[in-house]
């Protein structure tokens, strides 16, 4: 299962990339961090702050 | 002209480039480009409705590419929260009089109006610094530190994430850790798990600062299915241990019957608490596990991201988390952007609505509306375009509404039939530029 | 001739474009006669191979009337490359496609030809048309052969070789963009070299590369377009429709080993058109493209 090296031209692009937007990503972490009692799952568990 | 035609000419254009020049071979070119930045900025408005939280946050990412695929990775976020948040406190047909989480003041919430704490004004600034480098031709070591700031939360925290690739990089395993070190110091000092709320000055059942520890382990594996859809599959584990109570979150106690809270005749000449309320209690470690799967298709142009999270710990709460993004590209440079979230909680086993005043409190409780049954759901639309000079922008606006409830048999007398549980009704709207040099 | 530090920078006029030779050399006459090989290999090809000269070998072919031209060697060679170009590109890299630039004028006006205009014209385009029987081409009536596409890359590299017979001081050759590096100069990890995103007044996204040798070559409309309607025509025609490639990247770089085939996946990519970075990635060379 997979591609060859020389298939690899859409997974390069920017919008495949698993996280697209670092900051959108981490800002929604906080966020529902903060409103919620899950985190993480796609990384670590966010937080690190007093906000929940 | 067929996407399965085109392969590699470089064969091909080798050796006919050869017999022109008249030679046989030709040294291998070496060019590298010199490390250059790149910035991400975003500027955030968070805001729920009904005088609630409000935040503005603005972020700066910069990443600086080196040679051999080295980077480093700083980040600044700023964030600016006003607003009221619950208390955890009943509402009820009568206005109730509260002590500032400061013990300085007290302030009253109106009759059939769910208590918040209307105090609340922070500035809070986080960094992280971040290094990733190959090792060998295969395998990858990222490590990062976090730090943050609030008036009355301190956060410092370090991680390390190792990778490899198999199987032509079709397939990439993960392991990473990290570790946290996290306190509360707020005004007045952190008060007693279930003990009252007291008259203004009165921080006798106060100490001081209070600390917990986190560690988090992540291991996943991503697997390139086919030459437009990759997934991905992380299994985490969390365990937190220390202070996990929310220091500014009461539980009424209340009449058995009525289900009412009780009244509490504060010091003569002392302005305090109308109600009898206590500070929550949670205990003092937890264990999370979590499973994410998230899959990224590509379909002429257009890309479906979706992923599922199910998270379990040892308070017993469950939750599903259902992600859905669908990108669409408009013409060369700009794209529009649906986005649906799913949430659904199941609430901790010592969450209660409010105490019975008649019999003896248990060991661990809380009325925080975040440990409860709720479902939220999130619905946005963001909107990204590229300018002439390479530079990016994007806007998105999303509406994020979360609706629960106190479960039947956890409500007293008057209590059902009543509004409890506070929900939720937020937008976000986030504006973000990237540029390079 | 100009001694700058470390090297020296000898610059002349050839292909319609400044070229300059940077060389690092301690000696000023090593790199005046380094300088003079060099324009001295650009203009002998320039001349062969140009247009505008009557009495060269092309000027004889385009003007042979449908008769058989038997071609010398080098010819034959450059002829032989352009033959498989058309067959890895398709039948996009056509070197009987010159005729086309009769109804275009790219000017960054809004002129376009008409219809009728370009299938007249597009007649008399196509390889497959041709009749090459090493040494021997024979054009059909009204058929052009026009080296414009290969003929820059091809004579830096062609200098570059020469260079190399001469002396084995680190040397970089820029013909108008094209460039080729011998070796890198001592103490560095290369020649610095500059690709500019574009011809834009917002501050064009420049990339700085470390050049140690081999060849990086550009692509691009910068400066030769039409702008219709906000939508850009770039200069390269695809010659199978007569039409400028619809959705062609502003500009591509390459780095490949010589500059004949960077040039040449450089030319290839654009004439991809939309799927320029689908191809490019295919092909496993670095490039740098910019929309």
């Amino acid at each position: 299962m997979g591609v060859e090296p020389w298939e690899r031209d859409i997974l390069a692009k920017d919008e495949m990339q698993l996280v697209t937007d670092p900051i959108e990503a981490a800002t929604d972490d906080h966020i529902y961090f903060s409103k919620e009692a899950s985190s993480g799952g796609r990384g670590f568990g966010g937080g690190g702050c007093g906000c929940n | 002209m067929s996407r399965e035609k085109c392969k590699s000419i470089a064969a091909t254009l080798a050796t006919a480039t050869c017999a022109l020049l008249g030679t046989s071979s030709f040294s291998a070119v070496h060019a590298q480009e010199e490390p250059g930045w790149e910035f991400n900025t975003a500027l955030l408005y968070y805001g729920e409705d009904d005088d609630r939280v409000q935040d503005f946050s603005l972020s700066i990412l910069a990443l600086r590419n080196y040679v051999d695929d080295r980077s480093l990775s700083l980040s600044l976020t700023i964030d600016a929260l006003t607003g009221a948040t619950p208390l955890g406190a009943i509402p009820f047909s009568g206005p109730q009089t509260f002590t500032t989480p400061s013990g300085n003041a007290v302030f009253t919430t109106p009759a059939n109006v769910i208590p918040l704490d209307d105090t609340f004004l922070d500035t809070r600034v986080a960094i992280t610094a971040s290094w990733q480098q190959p090792i060998g031709r295969l395998n990858a070591i990222s490590t990062s530190i976090t730090a943050s700031k609030e008036y009355d939360y301190l956060h410092f925290g370090a991680n390390v994430k190792f990778s490899r690739d198999f199987n032509r990089r079709n397939t990439t395993l993960s392991a990473a850790l990290a570790y946290a070190m996290d306190e509360w110091d707020p005004t007045g000092g952190v008060p007693d798990p279930l003990s009252p709320m007291l008259d203004v000055g009165d921080l006798s059942n106060r100490a001081g600062k209070d600390d917990k520890n986190i560690l988090d382990i992540v291991l996943g594996v991503t697997q390139v299915i086919n030459r437009n859809f990759l997934v991905q599959l992380n299994y985490s584990f969390s365990d937190s241990s220390g202070y996990l109570n929310d220091p500014f979150k009461i539980i009424s106690v209340v009449d058995p019957v009525t289900g009412d809270p009780l009244d509490r005749i504060p010091t003569p000449g002392v302005p305090g608490p109308s109600h009898q309320n206590v500070f929550e209690s949670r205990p003092d470690t937890r264990t999370k596990h979590s499973v994410f799967v998230q899959g990224k298709y590509y379909m002429s142009g257009k890309v479906l991201d979706a992923s599922y999270r199910f998270m379990t710990d040892d308070w017993g709460i469950d939750s599903h988390t259902v992600d859905l993004r669908y990108r669409w590209p408009i013409g060369q440079s700009s794209y529009i952007e649906p986005h649906v979230r799913f949430y659904s909680q199941s609430r901790a086993d010592f969450y209660v609505g409010s105490l019975d005043g008649s019999t003896l409190a248990p060991a661990y409780a809380s009325a925080d509306y975040r440990l409860g049954d709720f479902d939220a759901i999130t619905v946005g639309l963001k909107f990204g375009w590229q300018l002439t000079s390479g530079n990016k922008m994007s806007l998105r606006l999303e509406s994020y509404v979360a609706d629960g409830a106190v479960p039947g048999d956890l409500l007293i007398g008057n209590q059902q039939g009543n509004v409890i549980y506070p929900d939720l009704d937020a937008i976000i709207a986030q504006f973000s530029y990237s540029f390079g040099k | 001739m100009e001694k700058k530090p470390g090297y020296f920078q000898g610059t002349f006029l050839a292909m319609g474009s400044p070229c300059e030779l940077l060389i690092e050399a301690s000696d000023k006459s090593l790199a005046r006669t380094a300088t003079a090989i060099i324009a001295r290999e650009a203009w002998r090809i320039e001349d062969k191979f140009s247009r505008y000269l009557p009495g060269n070998i092309v000027h004889r072919i385009n003007n042979s009337d449908g008769k058989t031209v038997k071609t010398d060697d080098e010819t034959a060679d450059l002829i032989d490359f352009a033959a498989s170009l058309f067959e890895m590109s398709e039948s996009r890299f056509d070197i009987t496609s010159g005729v086309l630039r009769k109804a275009w004028k790219f000017d960054g006006g809004d002129q376009m030809p008409g219809d009728v205009d370009v299938r007249t014209i597009l007649k008399q385009v196509g390889w497959n048309k041709v009749t090459w029987q090493r040494p021997n081409l024979t054009l059909r009536r009204g058929m052009q052969i026009d080296f414009g596409g290969i003929g820059k890359e091809y004579a830096v590299d062609r200098a570059a070789g020469l260079l190399n017979d001469e002396t084995s001081s680190a040397c970089l050759l820029n013909f108008g963009g094209d460039l080729v590096a011998t070796r890198a100069p001592v103490d560095s990890k290369g020649w610095q070299v500059g690709i500019e995103a574009f011809d834009t007044d917002a501050g064009a996204a420049k990339r700085l590369i470390r050049l140690k040798n081999g060849a990086l070559a550009t692509s691009g409309d910068a400066r030769r377009f039409i702008l219709k309607d906000g939508i850009r025509y770039g200069h390269i025609l695809d010659p199978t429709t007569g039409w400028p490639v619809a959705n062609a990247p502003r500009s591509i770089t390459i780095a490949a080993d010589t500059c004949t085939q960077a040039g040449m996946i450089a030319t290839l990519a654009m004439l991809k058109g939309a799927h320029a970075e689908d191809f490019l990635q295919q092909q496993e060379c670095q490039y740098w493209c910019f929309r």
